[in-house]
């Protein structure tokens, strides 16, 4: 049995269905990661998680209680909200210890652990300053250490890093990820950037109007997903017109050029346009060794990105992306050279389509 | 070292010395400074001038000193009784207190400010509150904040006439209640110019202008506090005394010392509806300013210039108290 599981939850608000049919099983110290766009549903099944919302169908079970009707207070979740949420009245040691006091415990017990959770997020000498005099990356380190202080069965984490400038959102994500591995909590993490649910994430749910498109391991979701939209929101893809020339040996043809995918193609006939999906990183130009699939495109444009040097090319009427390693004696081609790229056969994704 | 003081000596030498270019944005806050110097400074400096003057314009403190006048408090340790406004209350102590006319004023214009600030204050908190946060539908809220705005500038002589047209000896309420239910307000002592009258009537303008201050407040509770003390285990009435309560205390109080400041200065509604039976401190200054028997215009002053004092430690104090709950709700 799953220490969280979520079995067939809808949520409806009106006339608008937030969440439907929504299964999922958490293991005990699992990281998981619901990602999606603003809207799919992501924040509303963490609420009803916590309590903050009533399921309209479905049950909430939490270490094998089912706690679907009960109130926030009684299920001892531990909740980071997006904006903090710290109580503006009182110092960093009376927002940590503030659940301990709810719950009548001794006061050299709260001092105690207050202490011991200060420890653990690098604050310990800031206990006595108020969330005012704090910066947005210390208050979501409080935040996170309110809610670790009541030792909760699930932790609950609704955006936690959105509200921080972008170097400060790595080294707390990293710190989050560390804390969480070592107290072997379970938790549950909302959040719209793929990036930091594949580097926090043990499994990632991707959620798309209201749904689930799809649950793996952050590598399954990346380079195996399931789903056009899968595929499209986490990283980027190129989306190229083709025709099937050969169903049972996987050809097909872009602009006139063969390629070959490795996937098995199903419900198409030859002569069958179809869309085909090939990741920019992928792709790689041809004097860096042949592979299976060769084209030849013509430099429409280069854009250096840092670690990264995007180019955009032309097949036909297909534009689409390559991405190269930076390196110091990196030669690329000049804007409007025609060249060869080359690419594998398990590069070539044939999406379903619709879905 | 040298040359970058021969670089800077040079520079100086060479640039022109700078111009200083006056705004025109300075123009369009002419008319209020204008305003401010005819109606706020130039008042209170006649007053505090007054103040310091003898019938002859001579200098003297004899004003101030007028003021307290055959004024002497003493405190015995024995028990006693108080009472306000009706109500009989036992001390510890025996306040052995003789007043004069004009401190007995300050008091009752005090009484009446404390008491009005409180009624008015609790009445438009608990009106602010259903109606921002106590569910009910979006269209009180703005009904509720137009009347607010309407009835909170609604006072003095016009006021005073609603009030005794309304529940006068025979005002609209009172003949109703006498005619239709058989009650008969004035047999219960009740009187629109006693002390309770002249309370009601500070209320009605009182308890709008808490409604329209205490809003904001009650809007910047942020849902998640209250979401994050739930989820800590927290109930709906220890959110409000730990988190909610201490958070629009500072507002709270901030207004009802605003309430206190708006009943303390008011004149005209209590001339109107009281005709002068009640001695409240603007009243009294009325008088020796403008009146024909106790005309003293520097004791006038001196009473004014202490009403000022008064009011300003008020709005320090609002002043703080504001700024104590801006700076918790700045992020």
């Amino acid at each position: 049995m799953a220490f969280l599981e979520l079995t067939n939850v809808s949520k409806v608000f009106g006339q608008t269905a937030a969440v439907q049919d929504f299964n999922l099983n958490v293991e005990r110290g699992e990281f998981v990661s619901f990602l999606g766009p603003s809207g799919c549903g992501k924040t509303t099944t963490l609420r009803m998680i916590a309590g903050f919302e009533l399921p309209t169908t479905g049950t909430v079970i939490i270490n094998g209680n089912d706690v679907t009707f009960k109130p926030p207070q009684k299920r001892n979740t531990g909740m980071v909200f997006q904006a903090y949420a710290l109580f503006p009245n009182m110092n960093v040691a009376e927002n940590i210890g503030f659940g301990l006091k709810i719950a009548r415990k001794p006061k050299d017990e709260i001092k105690k652990r207050v202490e011991e959770v200060l420890a653990i997020i690098k604050m310990d000498s800031f206990g006595n300053r108020y969330p005012y005099q704090l910066s947005g990356g210390q208050q979501q380190r409080v935040a996170l250490a309110r809610a670790l202080a009541i030792q909760p069965q699930v932790l609950l984490l609704d955006e936690p890093l959105s509200a921080l400038d972008a170097k400060i959102r790595v080294s707390l994500r990293q710190e989050i990820r560390a804390i969480q591995q070592k107290l072997g909590i379970t938790t549950v993490y909302v959040t719209h950037d793929q990036e930091e649910a594949l580097s926090l994430s043990d499994r990632v749910v991707v959620m798309n109007n209201a749904k689930i498109e799809q649950v793996g391991t952050p590598f399954e979701i990346y380079n195996f997903p399931n789903t056009e939209f899968t595929a499209q929101f986490v990283g980027t893809l190129n989306h190229i017109s083709a025709t099937v020339r050969d169903v049972a040996n996987g050809v097909l043809a872009i602009d006139s050029q063969q390629v070959v995918t490795a996937q098995k193609l199903e419900g198409v006939s030859n002569g069958t346009a179809v869309t085909v999906s090939i990741r920019p990183e992928r792709i790689s130009f041809a004097e860096d060794g042949r592979k299976p699939n060769v084209l030849n495109i013509k430099v429409e444009n280069i854009t250096f990105l840092g670690s990264i040097v995007r180019v955009q090319v032309r097949a036909g009427d297909n534009l689409f992306l390559m991405d190269t390693f930076n390196n110091p004696f990196l030669k690329l081609p000049e804007i409007g050279d025609t060249v060869e790229i080359t690419f594998s056969k398990e590069a070539v994704l044939v999406l379903k389509n619709g879905s | 070292m040298k040359a970058t003081m021969q670089t800077t000596q040079t520079l100086s030498a060479v640039s022109p010395p700078r111009a200083r270019n006056i705004s025109f944005a300075w123009l369009g806050v002419v008319p209020f400074f204008i305003f401010a110097i005819l109606f706020l400074i130039l008042p209170s400096a006649t007053l505090l001038i007054g103040s310091v003057q003898d019938r002859q314009g001579n200098l003297t403190l004899g004003n101030f000193a007028g003021m307290f006048q055959g004024v002497t408090l003493k405190f015995v340790a024995a028990p006693s009784e108080a009472s306000l406004l009706g109500v009989t209350f036992p001390l510890p102590f025996t306040v052995d207190f003789q007043s004069n006319s004009i401190v007995s004023a300050y008091i009752l214009s005090m009484q009446v400010g404390i008491i009005t600030a409180l009624t008015g204050g609790i009445f438009g908190f608990l009106l602010a509150y259903a109606a921002v946060l106590g569910g009910l539908p979006k269209f009180v809220r703005s009904a509720l904040l137009t009347f607010s705005g309407v009835a909170s500038y609604f006072s003095g002589v016009p006021l005073a006439f609603a009030f005794v047209a309304t529940l006068g000896r025979l005002g609209f309420i009172t003949v109703l209640l006498r005619n239709y239910f058989d009650f008969d307000l004035y047999m219960t002592g009740f009187s629109v110019i006693s002390l309770l009258g002249l309370i009601l009537t500070y209320t009605y303008f009182q308890f709008p202008l808490m409604v329209l201050v205490i809003t904001p407040a009650l809007d910047g509770l942020k849902r998640e506090w209250r979401e994050a003390s739930e989820n800590l285990g927290a109930s709906g009435a220890e959110y409000w005394r730990y988190v909610a309560f201490p958070i629009i205390l500072p507002s709270l109080l901030g207004t009802m010392i605003l309430l206190f400041g708006n009943s303390f200065g008011a004149v005209a509604t209590a001339y109107a509806l009281t005709g002068g039976n009640f001695q409240l401190a603007t009243i009294l200054i009325f008088r020796q300013i403008r009146g024909e028997v106790l005309q003293d215009p520097g004791l006038g002053y001196a009473v004014a210039v202490g009403m000022i004092i008064v009011m300003a430690l008020s709005l320090a104090l609002y002043y703080w108290l504001q700024r104590r709950s801006e700076r918790w709700l700045r992020r």
